[in-house]
C-alpha cells in the first residue's frame, strides 16, 4: 500500500495546509523508507504467502522493526522531532502523526505480520487483519484514498489561490491532477508488478 | 528498484509543483485552513 498512503497525505494537505505536500507524502512512506536498507541488509524480509503467487498483497513482511508498533512509534517520534526543529512544533506533530498513520493503514491490509515490540521480542501475536487476503478490495481501497484525497487536495489548493491569477489557479489544477495521476499509476504499478 | 524510483520521482514532481503555491508559511504556529 503506497498509493493509499499518498491519497491520505493528499488528503491531511487539505486540513494542515502549512505543511509541505512533499513532507506529508515522505513521512507517509517513511517506515517504507527506513524498511529498504534494512531489507537489502536481509535484516528485515519478505516472503510469499503460502500457495500464492508473489504478486499484490501475497507477501507476508517481515519487518519486524519499521513496522513494529513500538518501533513505528519511535521511528515517527524522531522524524516529529527533525521537523518540529526545521518548522514549527505544530508541523513536527503532525508529520510525526503521518509517520505512525503508515503502521495503521497498513494493519488494515497486512497479513498477521506486524509485531509490537521491534524483532518481535517475547514472541507476542503478530497484527494485520489480513485486507490484502482480498487484493482487489484492497485495491478498491487505495484507489479509494487517492481519489478522496486528490479531491479534497484540488479543493484546498483552489481555496489558496486567488481567482484573479490563472497561472496559480492553473499550478493548483495541475498539482491536483497530477496527486491523482501519481497516485493511480503507482497503485497500477503496485497492483500489476509490471516493474517488479 | 525501479517501483521505488518511480516512487520517489511522484514526490519530486508532486512536491515541487506544489511548493509553488501561496500555502502558509511551515514555520508559522497558524492552526487550521
Amino acid at each position: 500500500m503506497i498509493a493509499g498512503h499518498f491519497g491520505f497525505a493528499a488528503a491531511i494537505k487539505s486540513f494542515e495546509r502549512q505543511t509541505p505536500l512533499w513532507a506529508l507524502m515522505l513521512a507517509c512512506v517513511w517506515l517504507d523508507v527506513v524498511f529498504v536498507p534494512l531489507f537489502l541488509a536481509h535484516i528485515e524480509t519478505i516472503r510469499s504467502a503460502p500457495g500464492t503467487d508473489g504478486g499484490y498483497g501475497t507477501t507476508i513482511i517481515y519487518a519486524d522493526y519499521t513496522h513494529s508498533l513500538c518501533g513505528a512509534l519511535a521511528i515517527a517520534i524522531v522524524f516529529g522531532a527533525i521537523a518540529a526543529i526545521w518548522w514549527s512544533r505544530r508541523t513536527g506533530f503532525v508529520l510525526a502523526a503521518i509517520v505512525f498513520s503508515h503502521w495503521l493503514l497498513d494493519l488494515l491490509v497486512h497479513r498477521a505480520d506486524m509485531p509490537i515490540l521491534p524483532g518481535n521480542v517475547g514472541n507476542l501475536p503478530r497484527l494485520g487483519f489480513g485486507l490484502w487476503r482480498y487484493p482487489v478490495a484492497a485495491a478498491a481501497v487505495e484507489a479509494a484514498l487517492v481519489l478522496v484525497g486528490a479531491f479534497l487536495y484540488w479543493r484546498a489548493a483552489q481555496a489558496t489561490v486567488s481567482s484573479e491569477n490563472p497561472s496559480l489557479r492553473r499550478r493548483a489544477n495541475l498539482s491536483a491532477f497530477l496527486v491523482l495521476v501519481f497516485g493511480i499509476a503507482v497503485l497500477v504499478l503496485d497492483f500489476t508488478r509490471i516493474l517488479g | 528498484m525501479a517501483f521505488v524510483l518511480a516512487v520517489f520521482l511522484s514526490v519530486v514532481v508532486i512536491g515541487v509543483i506544489d511548493a509553488g503555491l501561496p500555502w502558509p508559511n511551515p514555520k508559522s504556529a497558524k492552526v487550521g485552513p
